[in-house]
């Protein structure tokens, strides 16, 4: 046990006194973040400036019940729209202008209504790019909305009833965990469970390569005979592996010291932000028994795989399956994400390698029945003693070998040998 | 009381026996020789007696235990191919390498430290490996396979690639390590070495036994009048002279081995007659090298 703690306490030093170990600590949540938030931060960004529109229109009509309709403004007291009328006259004389600022995006949309808009129900929308969904779709009801209540007041409805009639529906939406009902925001949960899911699948990926990099350089810089006179193969191999580890764990204990520091600035400066901000301390803990169990499981055989290989070149092709395990309950996870609650989430959180990924995101986002969730970990720690056994295995006889990389009938005998 | 004992061990890697029943004691305070051409079997019986890998039949016994991972402590250990972290400092991989053999961490650095001030490296204490130039690094190893002060040195061809230099310390180190009364076991395919340095050998030739005992003995028992000539002239005639066994002809100079109860002096006699400039005559004690040539020749011509 002592000469173990002895291998775990160089690679903690080994690699935590690094360089690159500062900056991946250092811009490893700044790079999740800029992949998970990037795009929604800049939306958001352009979500602060009023958004200038034209709107064409011959009849007059229509324009109060478009300032009633559009009268919504920003978290920072700006109006949320900008609208200049005009009649199509002067659309015809400025139109040129009109498109000019719509290239250099100065100018959102122009919307042409027609006057037969209350029979066809059609308007035309200018505008620099046409795909841009959410706005369209947000406009669309908007411009309903002013056409129908248009109709009711022709109609000679009471504009008071006009007002009651025609209020736009907003969804709340409630998540039930553990008989209680929550107040949450979908979207929140996802990002989180989207940022937790890249985390476990980089750090995973990460401190596997590590692992492996760290057999193979012992055995190209021929220390492993000289380690093999003072500790056996399997002692070495289980040091260099909770060796990594911890220093994943560091890492993480870096991070969240990180995290709550974030999340005190924030709260102070901006305490409207905090709602958004909601995480259960629970997923934490389950995060770092995932990550446990799904580093122990991988490790063992980057250890076996690094230790098969004699050079950089051989390793790569050789990792190949190993970082599949990993890549592919990714992959899977995006499915899972979008629809937790599937038979097919339900079926691969009991998989080993799957398990870690599937069954964690089903943690955040339906909480199972406990028992699935200790079930399917019990399930695990079998895997991990299990290919645990077979790489260490491997292991021993590989990092002995030099020279041509073994195939799949060698692999299996180094597994039998006494 | 004998270190080592090895009884009868094998050892076979995929239907090859790179070890077949080789035996051999190893006395305490002895530098201990075991020797053989290049694949002989010496690394994987040393390799099984540092339990590194296991043999498949025979049993091992060292300090008159049989195996268990305490006894590694006792060892130092220096494999033929060795390498270190090139990126730990030499005073903390020395430490480490230490710890691992159960030395407490504040001992460690301070032997480490003592050992670097005595091979003259004791300004790179905090220097990175890498740095280190390539006869540095293999004194740091030498250091570090007896740093813990082992009751057994085991080392596979320690000097194979060292110049010259660090081939003398080395040596120095060793037998300096030798009279405190530690035990050493080489292996080496350089015989004048190993002729220089061991009291017994073991010579291994494909796996078993050829030749074992103390060193003494067996130049007795090989003892030939052996004659060492070196001389200028075309002296391809002396094999073919009645009174001499075998001839290993260097061009200038040469090994004779005289037929048992041939005279020198009639060699000398014949050399000189046929017209052979004689430098150098002299007759010798058979040399390590020539006992090697002749068992692992031997068995090379049986084959």
């Amino acid at each position: 046990m002592g000469k173990i703690k002895t291998i775990v306490k160089k690679e903690i030093k080994l690699k935590v006194m690094t360089k690159g170990f500062l900056i991946g600590t250092l811009l490893g949540p700044v790079i999740i973040l800029l992949f998970s938030f990037g795009p929604a931060f800049f939306i958001a960004l352009s979500e602060k400036k009023p958004v200038n529109l034209v709107v064409v229109e011959n009849t007059g009509r229509l324009q109060s019940e478009f300032q009633k309709v559009f009268s919504d403004t920003l978290e920072n007291g700006m109006p949320r729209f900008r609208i200049t009328f005009m009649d199509s006259l002067t659309f015809q004389q400025k139109q040129n202008e009109l498109f000019d600022q719509l290239e250099k995006g100065k100018l959102k949309a122009v919307v042409v209504i027609p006057s037969t808009i209350f029979s066809s129900g059609k308007a035309i929308y200018y505008s620099k790019s046409a795909s841009d969904i959410d706005f369209i779709s947000n406009l669309k009801e908007r411009l309903s909305n002013v056409v129908n209540r248009e109709k009711m007041r022709q109609a000679g409805v009471d504009p008071l009833l006009v007002e009651r009639l025609s209020t736009p529906v907003k969804l709340e939406t409630r998540k039930v965990q553990k008989g209680s009902v929550q107040k949450s925001n979908v979207g929140q949960v996802w990002a989180m469970a989207f940022v937790f899911t890249m985390m476990l699948y980089m750090t995973s990926i990460f401190y596997g390569n590590a692992v492996m990099r760290g057999v193979l350089e012992e055995k190209t810089s021929r220390i492993v005979e000289i380690l093999l006179s003072s500790i056996n193969a399997f002692q070495l191999m289980l040091g260099k592996i909770i060796g990594i580890g911890l220093v994943g764990l560091i890492q993480y204990l870096f991070w969240g010291l990180m995290g709550i520091v974030g999340f005190v600035l924030v709260s102070v400066s901006k305490p409207e932000f905090v709602k958004y901000l909601q995480v259960q301390p629970s997923a934490f803990a389950y995060f770092v028994i995932f990550f446990l169990i799904g580093y122990f499981q991988i490790a063992g055989l980057f250890a076996a795989v690094g230790s098969m290989a004699s050079s950089e070149e051989d390793m790569q092709p050789l990792s190949m399956p190993v970082n599949m395990l990993v890549v592919i309950p990714f992959i899977m996870g995006f499915s899972v994400i979008g629809n937790p609650g599937s038979s097919l989430g339900q079926i691969l959180s009991f998989i080993p390698f799957f398990t870690p990924l599937i069954m964690f995101l089903r943690v955040l986002l339906i909480s199972p029945p406990w028992y699935e969730v200790w079930g399917a970990i019990a399930l695990n720690i079998g895997a991990i003693v299990l290919f645990g056994w077979i790489s260490a295995r491997i292991y021993r006889v590989g990092i002995l070998m030099y020279g041509k990389r073994p195939n799949l009938p060698e692999i299996i005998r180094w597994i039998r040998y006494a | 009381m004998n270190v080592l004992e090895v009884n009868n061990i094998s050892k076979q890697y995929d239907g090859v026996k790179a070890v077949d029943g080789i035996s051999f004691a190893v006395k305490e305070g002895q530098i201990f020789g075991l020797l053989g051409p290049n694949g002989a079997g010496k690394t994987s019986t040393m390799r099984m007696i540092m339990n590194i890998t296991a043999p498949d039949s025979g049993e091992i016994r060292l300090f008159g235990e049989p195996f268990h991972d305490a006894l590694k402590q006792r060892i130092g250990y220096l494999p033929e191919e060795r390498g270190l972290y090139p990126k730990m400092k030499v005073l903390d991989h020395l430490a480490f390498l230490g710890e691992m053999k159960g030395m407490a961490a504040k001992t460690a650095y301070a032997q480490a430290r003592q050992w670097l001030e005595r091979v003259g490296l004791a300004e790179w204490a905090d220097k990175k490996v890498q740095e280190l130039s390539k006869g540095m690094q293999q004194k740091v190893q030498f250091v570090g396979t007896l740093l813990h002060q082992p009751d057994l040195v085991i080392m596979d061809e320690p000097f194979s690639g060292l110049d010259p230099l660090n081939a003398k310390f080395l040596k120095d180190i060793l037998l300096e390590y030798k009279r405190s009364g530690k035990t050493i076991i080489l292996s080496t395919h350089l015989m004048d070495q190993a002729e220089k340095l061991c009291e017994a050998i073991c010579l291994i030739n494909k796996g078993r036994v050829a030749l074992s005992g103390s060193l003494a003995e067996i130049k007795q028992k090989f003892s030939h009048n052996v004659v060492n000539l070196e001389y200028d002239g075309d002296g391809t005639f002396v094999a073919s002279l009645p009174l001499v066994e075998r001839v290993n002809d260097y061009g200038h100079a040469m090994h004779i081995t005289l037929k048992d109860g041939a005279d020198p002096n009639a060699l000398l006699k014949a050399v000189v007659e046929q017209g052979l400039r004689v430098y150098r005559f002299e007759v010798a004690e058979t040399t390590l090298d020539e006992i090697f040539i002749d068992v692992v020749g031997g068995q090379h011509g049986q084959n």
